[in-house]
């Protein structure tokens, strides 16, 4: 336990949500994706949150453990015109819904505001603290 | 538990514990299966102020019991949003009445009462 600890745990929860923004942006980004029938795809990637705590005491805030990438099966469309289709005129496309990555960034930036609003208490409370004799 | 300064010292203690807590169940507002903690001591330290032999305070972290949602996780982000503006007003508080105190203190010494 540090000096100032409040402020790393909302610090923590700001890198979780940022991470989970970054997966967002790489699955938008990849969404259009083209491959061939015969290869993978991208699959969807998320963080996987766990929190880092001590048994029987306050947490200590959350980590990312990993980023994970979801199901490379991708679906299958029709595009004739593509360089990479194959003998049918198929490719593989990644299995990304705009919509529910939408909604997973308003919650990751929701989020994020929330753990920067708790990082502004810890703040407010420390620096009455340093008033403490004046 | 004796005199106000120490007191005031668990209550200050205690809220920046509460503080944390609040941190911490923001932090993990995502974390699949999470319970959000709550941390109380208010009570234990009027029992410990109320004993005439004097008595000691604790501090107490116990799981949330509202319900989880269906991933397991059961953070109210309102909830915890308001606590934390709450805790730091009780730590101004606080940390105020200390600093009343010490300039009691102070003055009673022969120095400044401001």
């Amino acid at each position: 336990m540090s000096l100032f600890s409040n402020l790393s745990v909302s610090g923590s929860g700001i890198g979780a949500a940022q991470a989970w923004l970054d997966t967002i942006a790489g699955n938008i980004a990849n969404m259009n994706d083209v491959t061939p029938t015969s290869e993978a795809t991208y699959g969807e990637q998320a963080p996987v949150l766990v929190p880092s705590a001590t048994p029987g005491q306050i947490g200590d805030g959350v980590t990312v453990a990993a980023v994970v990438q979801g199901d490379t099966t991708g679906v299958i469309a029709s595009d004739p015109s593509s360089p990479l289709a194959d003998a049918q005129g198929d490719v593989r496309v990644p299995d990304i819904q705009l919509g529910a990555q939408m909604v997973d960034l308003i919650q990751a930036q929701t989020d994020y505001q929330a753990n920067t609003s708790a990082f502004a208490d810890a703040k407010t409370a420390y620096q009455s603290a340093l008033t403490l004799g004046k | 538990m004796d005199g106000i300064v120490s007191v005031l010292q668990f209550a200050t203690d205690g809220v920046s514990q509460q503080q944390q807590a609040t941190a911490n169940n923001l932090a993990n507002s995502e974390t699949p299966g999470y319970t959000a903690q709550d941390v109380s001591f208010e009570a234990s330290l009027q029992q410990a102020i109320d004993a005439s032999a004097g008595g000691t305070a604790t501090l107490t972290v116990s799981p949330d019991p509202s319900a989880p949602a269906s991933d397991g996780n059961n953070v109210q982000t309102s909830t915890q949003l308001v606590d934390g503006q709450e805790e730091t007003l009780h730590y101004q508080t606080d940390v105020e009445m200390l600093n009343a105190q010490f300039r009691l203190i102070s003055g009673a010494a022969g120095g400044s009462f401001s």
